[in-house]
């Protein structure tokens, strides 16, 4: 793994005017946002706001009722989850999705897998091209498993790992895929006040280094807040407000939101 | 992974002095059959251990490489040498049609369809009396030439030696598989689907690759069977085999390379120590995996593996449960970015 990675021809993610209908429950309706190179941007909301649908609509896991991604100039809108992955847009999961019967180095080195590809004449007969794209990619699943303080499991089956390293290892796993954008659902929950500044700060370690940009959707504030260059907020599917983090934090809108309007005497 | 080698090389070694050792044809005859269901259960578990879909129509394969075999060396006078590497090839094909159509299907439902598939080409075998003679089955498959004028004990040994080739083969493809980086995609869509996706994998891919790697093998397998027994019937298709096979993989361990071949050698030496049971053997062999399933759902293999971890502590094992390992995260992270 190189120390930084190639901010040449870096591409945003841009989402336009998005809607998801289950049925008659309007789930998303008419978010936009852009995800500039080295930019973390927070996705923020009370629950149910649709911020999880609106990373299964941009990662191809739910097709759009309306509007449209874009990524690098070229319209991904609707694109399977794979190949999204194998344009550099990787995310984690909510509900900790890991590979649960394999150990943590196993795991983030699976993650490799776009990077190990190899032609069916090479899986059978492999030469010396594919023993050293295996070696470097052991050598890169361990730096990652490093970086994420996760060495000392390095070798423990995921099965026996507590929750906050369980999040540990799903960032783990997506940054194996090498993702330019990396997308990351609720990362820090489950982990304690302390794990979450830690994890904080590997995150801010990241854009430039490891991924061009981060979005995510996080419930513990002060994370976000701390990470963040600019928030979203959504609330009833809807965007409502985006900005610094002080900017939103100053917005009446948002505090009314999470909090309720005071009382009109 | 080297524990794994070792055993499979032990395996192979082992197997290959066995005719050199055993002179009595019953015996050997046993023994020819172990190897022939060590790669089915090899190509079986293939799809059932490693992509994690249960397939019940693996006969499919076997029946097409057994039919293709006696009806290229009946009716064309192909040689064994060519029948069963293209009976093979054949089950393949057939395997890339039925994948296309089923893979795209999971659990129960890919369980149900494939079973279906098999039963489709039994009724074909059964009624396409012009292609395959049917219910009566093809008989007198030949024999290679060089056996005209061997005994009984030779020619045992040279299927003996033939069998143990597919074996090899089937052993060293399956081996690459696994543990290349289509066998770790394949694992991770056993694992977990959407993870899978997520780092770009395309799950139909390599549960496809699987599957035909395994109706290669499995179609090599029944052509050799063809020639060896010397006819073949549309039973190829039904469902005693698959039973077999299905309880080398569970009893010997799913998702390991080693289980299948341990699972095929006991459960033909049992099936023939059984033989005085006569009904009563099916019944044993259904509470054999319902214990299994219940009480070693890893198999044979996995027992073997859970002592092994135990005899090599890995360092974060030894001191696990002791102590809390969530400030233990902080402490190392916080050591790291300080």
């Amino acid at each position: 793994m190189s120390a930084a990675i190639d901010m040449n021809g870096a591409a945003s993610l841009e989402v336009r005017g998005l809607c998801k209908s289950f049925g008659g429950i309007h789930a998303v309706k008419d978010i936009s946002f852009e995800v500039r190179p080295g930019e973390i941007i927070g996705l923020i909301g009370p629950n149910g706001a649709g911020k999880t649908t609106c990373f299964n609509l941009i990662t191809g896991f739910y097709t759009p009722t309306a509007g449209s991604v874009r990524y690098g100039g070229s319209d991904v809108t609707g694109e399977k989850p794979y190949r999204m992955a194998r344009r550099g847009i990787v995310r984690s999961f909510q509900k900790t999705n890991i590979l649960k019967s394999l150990t943590v180095f196993e795991n983030v080195l699976t993650g490799h897998y776009l990077e190990a590809r190899q032609s069916l004449w090479q899986t059978f007969f492999p030469g010396r091209r594919v023993r050293a794209t295996e070696a470097a990619v052991r050598e890169s699943a361990a730096r990652i498993v490093e970086t994420m303080g996760l060495a000392h499991r390095m070798d423990s089956p995921a099965s026996i790992l507590s929750c906050g390293e369980l999040r540990l290892l799903e960032v783990a796993l997506a940054l194996a895929a090498k993702p330019k954008v990396l997308m990351l659902d609720e990362p820090a929950a489950g982990l304690n006040s302390q794990e979450a500044r830690t994890f904080g700060e590997i995150l801010r370690t990241l854009p430039g280094r490891l991924v061009q940009s981060v979005l995510i959707v996080e419930h513990n504030m002060g994370l976000v807040m701390a990470v963040s260059d600019r928030v979203v907020v959504m609330h009833f599917g809807e965007k409502l407000a985006e900005g610094t983090p002080a900017q939103v934090q100053g917005d009446a809108r948002v505090v009314e939101a999470y909090l309720g309007r005071k009382a009109m005497a | 992974m080297k524990f794994e080698r070792n055993c499979l090389f032990a395996f192979l070694a082992l197997a290959a002095l066995v005719p050199f050792a055993v002179r009595d044809q019953y015996v050997l005859h046993i023994a020819i059959m172990v190897l022939f269901y060590a790669v089915l259960a090899t190509s079986l578990n293939l799809v059932v251990g490693y992509v994690g879909e249960f397939s019940l129509g693996h006969t499919a394969f076997l029946g097409t490489g057994a039919y293709a075999a006696a009806i290229l060396s009946t009716q064309y006078g192909w040689p064994m040498w060519l029948t069963i590497p293209v009976a093979g090839l054949l089950s393949a094909l057939v395997g890339a049609l039925i994948g296309a159509i089923t893979l795209r299907l999971q659990g129960p439902f890919f369980v149900i369809v494939t079973l279906s598939f098999a039963e489709v080409l039994r009724l074909v075998a059964d009624n396409w009396i012009g292609l395959t003679n049917g219910p009566m089955g093809i008989a007198g498959v030949p024999q290679p030439g060089v056996l005209a004028e061997a005994g009984n004990l030779a020619s045992k040994q040279f299927y003996y030696a033939v069998a143990w080739g597919l074996l090899a083969l089937a052993l060293y493809l399956s081996w690459r598989f696994v543990h290349s980086n289509a066998g770790r995609a394949a694992v991770a869509i056993r694992e977990n689907r959407y993870v899978a996706q997520s780092i770009g994998v395309r799950p139909l891919t390599y549960s496809m690759l699987a599957l035909v790697l395994g109706a290669l093998l499995s179609g090599m397998a029944g052509g050799f069977y063809a020639h060896y027994i010397s006819f073949v019937g549309p039973e190829m298709f039904r469902f005693a085999f698959m039973v077999s096979m299905i309880i080398m993989v569970l009893v010997g361990g799913k998702g390991t390379l080693v289980g299948p071949l341990i699972g095929a050698l006991l459960v033909t030496f049992l099936e023939e120590y059984l033989r005085e049971a006569k009904e009563l053997r099916l019944s044993i062999f259904g509470l054999a995996v319902i214990a299994i399933v219940l009480f070693l759902p890893q198999g044979l293999m996995g027992f073997a593996g859970r002592r092994r971890e135990r005899r090599n502590p890995a360092p974060a094992a030894a001191t696990g449960p002791a102590t809390p390992p969530a400030p233990k995260v902080a402490h190392h992270a916080s050591g790291r970015t300080a």
